[in-house]
């Protein structure tokens, strides 16, 4: 639930394992997408538009603000699904769409849905917020602003008594950890190029994450660069100057990551979680900063940089293809059943083997996200130390577990 | 005979096919995704048969811009 003094922690949830690790790890708002028009478009794990009620019920049990990502360029024939879609959401109670294209801020005021002010707008000055006030409560700030910058336009919403449909001063949001794009606020067009698969539609087929290498078409020689991956910007992560983010004004910041598994949901929103209330509550400190970024590491990276937050310098290359998590998750096998009355859940073994003292991870649409330490299990009704392939394992845990649940254990990862 | 499928749920509504092959596929103006006209569904995929291989070309041109290439054409 948000506490109105402290900023917001919007978390990305792109399954329903996702929302639950967001909901259990301490997000005050989670932002999907469903169907085909929003950033993710290509994931097969969008929500359907009869997810909708489902997404609402297990937020506001929690008082979770919900966000729909409506957020790509519009075609004429995406007028009616825009309007389907709206329509359905606000049926079902979504508190805010986000939105890029005029159509979609149109008639999401018509209905008197509140609106969010997606990045792909490229909100650069005060001036731009005024606008949109007009229209919308909250305002994603371009990607490419420096802190001191956001701290300027928080100052003038203020200042100027910048108010909203609401009636209530527009919030300010930026973007707080995640992929960044090389593009100007993901306005790129290489997919497009290359494929015919346009990342303003969601179908961004990632050319800047591969290596390249540049020829002198003169003289053929290649060009010697320090990094293959000269377009592969690493990973935004403001969590060791959090103090100073939420010094600007700032009233929301955005995790992203709606391609991500549910154990990255988990792990960043629990981890931004307790550095936003340490910051809060006056403990935060570098030698927290040091662990939380431990924790960070982990799952899934391409190393870390501060974005444009802390100055105008050219962006931070990743050196790598994929992530530098230190971690990452094996599959071992999937739930059977959960004995409420002794707390106990089995599951089957298909893959791999499990081992006393193995950190296993449960993950499942209901269940959401459970990391802990193997202390205990019996492995075919016997006390052993090792399940094997094929085996069924029963282990203590104190939730539910289901069917649909899927068991994996944690490992070191060498990227 | 030109055998072209379309595998509607993972269309993005682009409008790639559209522009060109606008006598074989069209916008839904209901969901914003593409629909293969005259095609026959089953399991999600929507089948046109032809006998006109003239068709072949736009049908190859659409299936190879598609972003999600859930387009196919085949000459049986």
């Amino acid at each position: 639930m948000k506490n109105s003094d402290r900023i917001e922690l919007m978390a990305p949830a792109g399954n329903f394992e996702s929302l639950q690790a967001a909901i259990t790890n301490g997000a005050d708002s989670v932002f999907f997408g469903v169907d085909q028009l929003n950033m993710r478009a290509r994931a097969s794990i969008n929500f359907t538009i009869e997810d909708l009620p489902e997404i609402t019920k297990r937020c506001e049990e929690r008082k979770i603000r919900t966000y729909l990502t409506l957020n790509t360029i519009i075609y004429d024939h995406d007028l009616s699904i825009i309007k389907t879609l709206l329509d359905a959401a606000k049926v079902a109670g979504i508190t805010a769409v986000i939105a890029m294209d005029q159509a979609v801020i149109s008639y999401a005021r018509q209905i008197d849905m509140e609106v969010h002010i997606s990045t792909q707008i490229n909100i650069t000055n005060i001036e731009t917020v005024k606008f949109y006030a007009l229209f919308a409560d909250t305002m994603v700030m371009s990607r490419e602003l420096s802190l001191r910058q956001v701290k300027k336009i928080t100052e003038q919403v203020e200042k100027e008594q910048i108010k909203g449909p609401s009636g209530k001063l527009v919030e300010i949001e930026i973007f707080g950890h995640g992929a960044l794009c090389m593009a100007v606020s993901g306005k790129c067009y290489l997919s497009l190029h290359s494929h015919n698969s346009s990342a303003n539609r969601g179908a961004c087929k990632q050319n800047c994450r591969k290596k390249y290498t540049v020829i002198d078409q003169e003289t053929g020689f290649e060009i010697e660069l320090d990094n293959e991956y000269m377009m592969s910007p690493e990973d935004l992560c403001t969590l060791d100057f959090l103090d100073q983010v939420i010094d600007t004004g700032i009233k929301v910041l955005k995790i992203e990551g709606r391609g991500r598994a549910p154990e990255y949901v988990a792990k960043v929103i629990k981890t931004y979680r307790e550095a936003i209330d340490a910051y809060y509550d006056g403990s935060f400190s570098k030698e927290k900063v040091k662990n939380w970024m431990t924790e960070l590491e982990k799952v899934y990276n391409r190393g870390f940089w501060s974005g444009y937050y802390l100055g105008q310098k050219l962006g931070e290359w990743s050196d790598i293809d994929g992530s530098k998590a230190t971690q990452k998750k094996v599959y071992i096998g999937k739930g059977m059943h959960y004995f409420p009355k002794s707390k106990i859940a089995e599951f089957k073994i298909e893959a791999f083997d499990l081992t006393i003292g193995d950190t296993i991870l449960i993950t499942g649409p209901t269940t959401g996200v459970e990391e802990f330490e193997l202390t205990e299990m019996l492995v075919n009704d016997k006390k052993l130390e090792k399940a094997r392939k094929g085996d069924s394992c029963t282990i203590p845990v104190d939730f539910r577990i289901r069917m649909s649940d899927k068991l994996y254990k944690i490992v070191k990862n060498n990227p | 005979m030109i055998v072209v499928t379309l595998q509607r749920k993972k269309c993005i509504g682009c409008n790639y096919c559209v522009e060109l092959a606008p006598l074989q596929f069209q916008m839904s103006k209901k969901d914003g995704k593409a629909v293969l006209i005259r095609g026959i569904e089953k399991k999600g995929f929507y089948t046109i048969k032809s006998p006109d291989e003239t068709i072949h070309e736009v049908c190859d041109l659409a299936a190879k811009a598609c972003p999600t290439k859930i387009i196919s054409v085949k000459i049986v």
